[in-house]
């Protein structure tokens, strides 16, 4: 479907990510007539992409940010996508649901903030996206509230896995295959069509080429288009027209150099948690609260990786296919993390190794020689809101003439211990696994938080339905709605907050 | 400690790719990485800092000590040429560009400062012990020398390490994927995999 610029459609939605792409396929789904901008290119992953880490870098967003703070985040490869399906094209398909309790950090330790909406809000959308996506994995899951069955088997352990369960159980920890948005078989979905089963090449970080993985321009972007979406790749929003009373009647973007005007009657902003907070910025917008750009968190994501006699080939299937949440409460701590184990592709592992350790030299061809020995532990862990971590416009323009964002992040006192305690636990479970040598990489992960929600809008951007507290047609759905980080990876929270706000909207304008 | 490390022999990528185990993508990226000829001139820095910077990546990946033909400074010098970047930098240093050109200058100075002579023209160890300085934190930098030589170390490490011919050395066959793998388990490789020796 096209719609004309001077049609005011129903709702366009800007970004085509995990915030925008369940939102596109529901409201198109409904009937409504939607547009959706998406600044990056409608990649054919059969075709196009290579199993190669290097030429597959189109994947990320490369607009330049600036990173401070004490602890300063990396961007492009780490976080952030461009493209139809925005990150999920490079996500590593790990969807673990959050818990009950995280959504209740400020009760149950008296620190951070409490979301508006319980984890029962959302459990019908996991339940949902779990059979839509094709979600692999255990059933029962060891943790948290009961759930229905995955859908699909686990996929295999890989090495990484299998040693990590073996040092598990040498601590006595509990482990389990994870839930992966991959397919551990072929599958059918109705508008989607049928999926073929992952073949374990381990390159989700560079996009997967089969469509096994449940990335969104696989699945709802392609049912967004059967039920008549209009799909705009190569558009980079650049303004939002609005009329004297708070409402956005246009929404302007730049396509091949030429500036075009859509004429709408709703926006939805699912740019993620930096694009999204500086588009408001930029546009001094939806701020009346002055919280837009403000309590940025990014999970601490240690990676402790361990060298071992045996053969590992840690590029070989799904990187992320054992998870343990043991730890999802520690003792002394606020807030937890989940274990997963990890393996690399080499270009990535290279790079960490040699920023980390500064090893060079012959001492770093040495190192990675040992490669083909080489698996990794990974933790999520909770990251409270401060108003100092943020997201602000910088006088530096990037190379569409747009003022670059300026992301300030430190660690606080709780992410600090946090991080030590995870780094003795994987430490442990290595030795436990007979780790040769070890080495550590501190790390942060994710991009959250920025224009939160809440229910008082002092001190949040939107309300518990995504909708903005100041601007009458605009809703904000993406990881920056996050009021605090939950100790586990964003998708799939992404995504169900994305369907509840098309179904709250398509209820408010029925 | 003491390590032992692997073995793995030459020309498994290249067999590999004349093979239906690499998908079309895939081969095409490969087969133009290794026949790329090296940079003869450079299209971003003058020729004195291109030969600083190749001298330094030379150093930085023990390119001389079994050479393997991959020409990490004339990557360099083309992404730059084309103004390309990772997607952020450290606030706390100037754009690319700017950050390799006054590096590369600072390094001679220190070099100069500690040795009497630019930095091509340092001995192997003369050079080595600058490039630690740098990586320490050296004095009189415009920037921290510390941050630069994790960038240029980072980087440096993926355009080698994304080269066939360091496939080979660190046994890597991972983008022969066209089938999968179906051997996943802990020792457990495929018959295409190459064996250390």
């Amino acid at each position: 479907m096209t719609y004309a610029l001077d049609d005011a459609v129903d709702a366009v939605v800007i970004g085509t990510g995990a915030g925008g792409a369940p939102l596109l396929a529901r409201l198109a789904s409904a009937g409504l007539r939607v547009v959706a901008l998406e600044a990056g290119r409608h990649h054919d992953p059969q075709k196009e992409f290579a199993t190669d880490e290097v030429a597959q870098s189109f994947l990320f967003w490369k607009d330049e940010r600036l990173s401070g703070g004490r602890e300063p985040l990396s961007f492009g490869r780490n976080n952030s996508g461009i493209g139809v399906g925005g990150s999920t094209v490079h996500f590593t398909a790990y969807v673990p649901r959050p818990q009950p309790d995280d959504f209740r950090l400020r009760t149950e330790t008296g620190e951070g903030v409490d979301w508006p909406i319980a984890y029962e809000d959302l459990a019908p959308y996991f339940d949902e996206l779990e059979i839509f996506l094709g979600v692999s994995g255990p059933s029962p899951y060891p943790w948290g509230p009961p759930r229905p069955p995955y859908p699909l088997e686990p996929l295999p352990l890989n090495a990484p896995a299998e040693l990590m369960e073996r040092g598990c159980k040498a601590l006595g920890m509990k482990t389990s295959p994870a839930p992966n948005a991959a397919l551990s078989g072929s599958y059918f979905t109705e508008g989607v069509g049928w999926r073929s089963a992952c073949k374990g090449s381990g390159y989700c970080q560079a996009g997967c080429n089969s469509g096994a993985k449940a990335s969104m321009d696989v699945t709802y972007v392609k049912l967004a288009l059967a039920r008549g979406a209009d799909l705009r790749p190569e558009c980079y929003v650049r303004a939002f027209e609005t009329n004297g009373s708070n409402e956005i009647i246009a929404v302007v973007y730049e396509t091949r150099g030429e500036l075009r005007r859509q004429r709408c009657r709703a926006v939805f902003l699912c740019a993620g948690a930096i694009e999204s907070p500086r588009l408001l910025l930029l546009n001094r917008l939806a701020n009346k609260s002055g919280q837009v750009g403000r309590n940025f968190m990014a999970h601490v994501g240690t990676q402790v990786w361990g060298v071992f006699d045996e053969e590992v080939r840690p590029s070989k299937g799904i990187p992320g296919a054992l998870i343990s949440e043991d730890t999802h409460r520690v003792k002394g701590l606020l807030g937890g993390y989940l274990l997963q184990s990890l393996g690399v592709m080499p270009v990535t592992y290279a790079s960490q190794l040699a920023r980390t350790t500064q090893v060079w030299g012959r001492a770093l061809r040495d190192t990675m020689r040992l490669y083909n020995h080489t698996a990794g532990i990974n933790i999520l862990g909770e990251c409270f809101p401060s108003a100092d971590n943020r997201v602000e416009l910088s006088d530096e323009l990037d190379a569409r003439g747009v003022r670059k964002p300026h992301v300030f992040f430190s660690l606080g006192e709780h992410e600090r211990r946090l991080a030590a305690h995870a780094e003795k636990t994987m430490q442990d479970i290595w030795h436990a696994a007979g780790a040769r040598e070890t080495w550590v990489f501190r790390r942060n992960a994710h991009i959250i938080g920025t224009c939160r929600m809440g229910d008082d809008p002092r001190m949040s951007v939107v309300g518990a339905d995504c909708h903005s507290h100041d601007v009458r047609n605009l809703w904000v759905v993406d990881n920056s709605v996050f009021p605090s980080a939950l100790a586990v990876n964003p998708a799939l929270t992404i995504m169900a907050l994305s369907l509840r706000a098309a179904d709250l909207f398509l209820a408010g304008s029925s | 400690m003491a390590r032992r490390l692997p073995t793995y022999p030459a020309g498994t990528v290249r067999a590999l790719l004349g093979t239906r185990d690499v998908t079309p993508a895939t081969r095409k990226v490969l087969e133009e990485r290794l026949a790329a000829p090296p940079r003869e001139r450079p299209e971003f820095f003058d020729a004195h800092a291109f030969a600083t910077l190749r001298a330094l990546c030379t150093r930085l990946l023990a390119l001389d000590e079994d050479p393997i033909a991959v020409d990490v400074a004339g990557a360099i010098d083309e992404r730059l040429a084309k103004g390309d970047g990772d997607g952020w930098r450290y606030a706390s240093l100037p754009p690319d560009g700017e950050c390799y050109v006054r590096a590369l200058a600072a390094l001679d100075a220190t070099s100069t400062e500690r040795h009497g002579r630019a930095f091509v023209e340092l001995n192997h160890d003369e050079q080595m012990d600058v490039i630690e300085r740098v990586r320490l934190g050296a004095e009189g930098w415009p920037f921290d020398s510390r941050r630069f030589f994790e960038e240029v170390l980072a980087e440096s490490c993926e355009r080698f390490y994304s080269h066939p011919l360091a496939y080979d050395e660190i046994g890597f066959a991972g983008f022969a994927d066209a089938h999968g793998w179906q051997a996943l388990g802990l020792g457990v490789l495929a018959p295409r995999e190459p064996r250390s020796r």
